[in-house]
């Protein structure tokens, strides 16, 4: 009978991290990869933030396979027939990196290698079927026919989490908490990044785009940023308001792809791939769901990522760090039910992620809930002075609608927001609060100067 | 605008590889689906993979075109779509995810 101290379900961002630090504990440590090499089933939908990579790995930039280095966030608002723009550029970035883009297949491997390296034994092609329990501790899994034993087992498996299902902390699935997206990788020369996207080389650029109006009263967000010689474009929605609209979402896509600015950007390119996955939208399971008998789940298995900010991956990595701690703890004990697995918790809440999923909950219980029109007090005040601003400007946010960008009122209103994770959103959104003010004051006086104008006798 | 029209589904899939496993990871039991009056399985599906025989009056699908969102089985209000990910090694693999 085969057995080790943990088994790592998942080489991803989590599952690797979780895997890489267990072994740097000297904790003897399994990891399982489905695909033939680790990230070849994984999607990104947005840049690499390295916050949480530098902790982990310090001399990371040695060798990361890095596609271009991000230096510049755009906020796009895209309208039928207009855009409203937020640039932020911080050449800080350009020697000291914030954020990279990559591609899944070369970073994924590249994580669960450094994993590899330091002393984990990374298996790949196995697709875990099943776990072993034993009167309600997990004490291993299956992989088809062959059995695996350990004193705990990581849940790091992603979406449709295997493990999580058949430990039971896993047991439903509502759309509105699923955000399914597609991508599209599109073929463009460097120059042509750099020219369109008024870049250098090896610097980046990533943006948030919000369309509002596009196809009648249709809210949705999409993210566009370059990698070395190709632009990734994708789309999001909820998969309950797919359903209730009854579109494809690659239509949402196209539709993007024919909006003007979109379309000068990307022109002329061609597809390299198309891309498709879904990611759990606030806070999948409750917080005393994340760990069991024998069992820890982290990154996207257990709903541990934030999808509006786009931190998904560092999200994924902080939790497979901190699952890492709570079983070094455990092994210290050597006690491995969930009373000590319940530290997890407290690692969790040592970071601002036990935070973000309690708010990410929160959201999305709210838009979903059916009385969304309504909007509830605490933003109630920030969305009547929104609406006074925009008096005359019946095209960016018309009034039988909720159909201002979700993001938009979360940041205006009182809604407590993780504020670690936020804030450079929230002050650039603010930033462009004021900026419509000053803008839209000095349109009114113009148009009130000319109807003045316009009155008076012809001399 | 560009004049030229956007690519078909089909053709968007034509640029992801996948290697095919001879077990289905998709089982549906069609017999609840011709009672179903939504269907979102027909919409939701990224790859366009399910579509209704109007001819035969019953799905039909094909697994081997599959992303591995597996939006499928979650939106599915039969709970007829059995869909698990492929065999390990097989599936869909992403060059540039």
């Amino acid at each position: 009978m085969d057995k080790v101290t943990c088994i790592v379900v998942g080489a991803g961002p989590a599952g690797s991290t979780c895997a890489f630090a267990l072994a740097q504990k000297g904790i003897e440590t399994v990891l399982l990869e489905r695909g033939r090499v680790p990230g070849e089933k994984n999607v990104a939908s947005f840049v690499l933030y390295i916050s949480v990579l530098e902790k982990l790995i310090p001399n990371f930039r040695q060798d990361l396979p890095v596609e271009r280095n991000i230096v510049r966030t755009d906020f796009m608002y895209c309208g039928k027939h207009d855009t409203k723009s937020l640039q932020s550029y911080n050449y800080r970035y350009i020697d000291n990196p914030m954020a990279f883009t990559a591609f899944r297949r070369k970073f994924d491997s590249w994580l669960a290698q450094k994993a590899a390296d330091a002393g984990v034994q990374l298996i790949n092609s196995m697709k875990v079927t099943d776990l072993i329990k034993d009167e309600g501790q997990v004490v291993g899994i299956k992989v088809g026919q062959e059995e695996l034993y350990a004193d705990v087992v990581v849940g790091a498996d992603g979406f449709h989490s295997i493990v999580g299902e058949k430990s039971g902390l896993i047991h439903e699935w509502p759309p509105e908490r699923c955000l399914l997206a597609v991508k599209e990788v599109l073929d463009l020369p460097a120059e042509v990044i750099n020219e369109r996207f008024q870049l250098t080389d090896g610097i980046g650029c990533e943006q948030g785009i919000y369309c509002y109006n596009l196809n009648e009263l249709d809210v949705f967000s999409a993210t566009l940023y370059t990698n070395l010689d190709s632009v990734s474009l994708a789309v999001f929605a909820r998969l309950d308001e797919l359903q209730q609209k009854n579109v494809h979402l690659h239509e949402k896509l196209d539709t993007l792809k024919q909006h003007p600015y979109v379309h000068n950007l990307i022109k002329d390119a061609t597809l390299r791939e198309y891309q498709a996955h879904i990611l759990p939208d606030g806070g999948r399971i409750k917080p005393s769901n994340l760990y069991g008998n024998g069992i820890l789940l982290c990154g996207e298995s257990g709903g541990i990522t934030d999808t509006d900010s786009g931190m998904g991956i560092p999200t994924c990595m902080l939790s497979g760090m901190m699952a890492a701690e709570t079983i070094g703890e455990a092994v210290k004990k050597q006690d491995f039910s969930k009373n000590c697995l319940k530290n997890y918790l407290k690692y969790l809440d040592a970071t601002a992620l036990l935070d973000m999923i309690h708010t990410s909950r929160k959201e999305s219980d709210y838009f979903a809930s059916e009385n969304r029109t309504e909007i509830p007090k605490q933003m109630e005040t920030t969305a009547n002075l929104y609406n006074r601003y925009w008096e005359s400007d019946v095209d960016y946010l018309s009034k039988n609608s909720f159909s201002v960008p979700t993001e938009l009122y979360l940041a205006l209103g009182q809604y407590h927001l993780p504020v670690l994770l936020r804030w450079p959103l929230t002050t650039l959104i603010l930033l462009f609060r004021f900026q419509i003010r000053f803008v839209g004051a000095i349109k009114k006086k113009l148009r009130r100067r000319y109807y003045e104008w316009k009155k008076q006798p012809i001399r | 605008m560009s004049g030229k029209s956007s690519l078909s589904v089909d053709e968007k899939m034509a640029t992801v590889k996948i290697k095919i496993d001879k077990e289905a990871h998709i089982i549906v039991k069609k017999e609840y689906c011709r009672d179903c009056k939504t269907r979102p399985c027909l919409v939701i599906c990224t790859a366009e993979n399910y579509r209704w025989d109007e001819k035969k009056d019953e799905l039909v699908f094909n697994y081997e075109g599959c992303l591995e969102c597996g939006a499928c089985r979650l939106i599915c209000p039969q709970d007829a779509i059995d869909w698990s990910y492929p065999r390990g090694g097989y599936g869909v693999k992403f060059r540039f995810g």
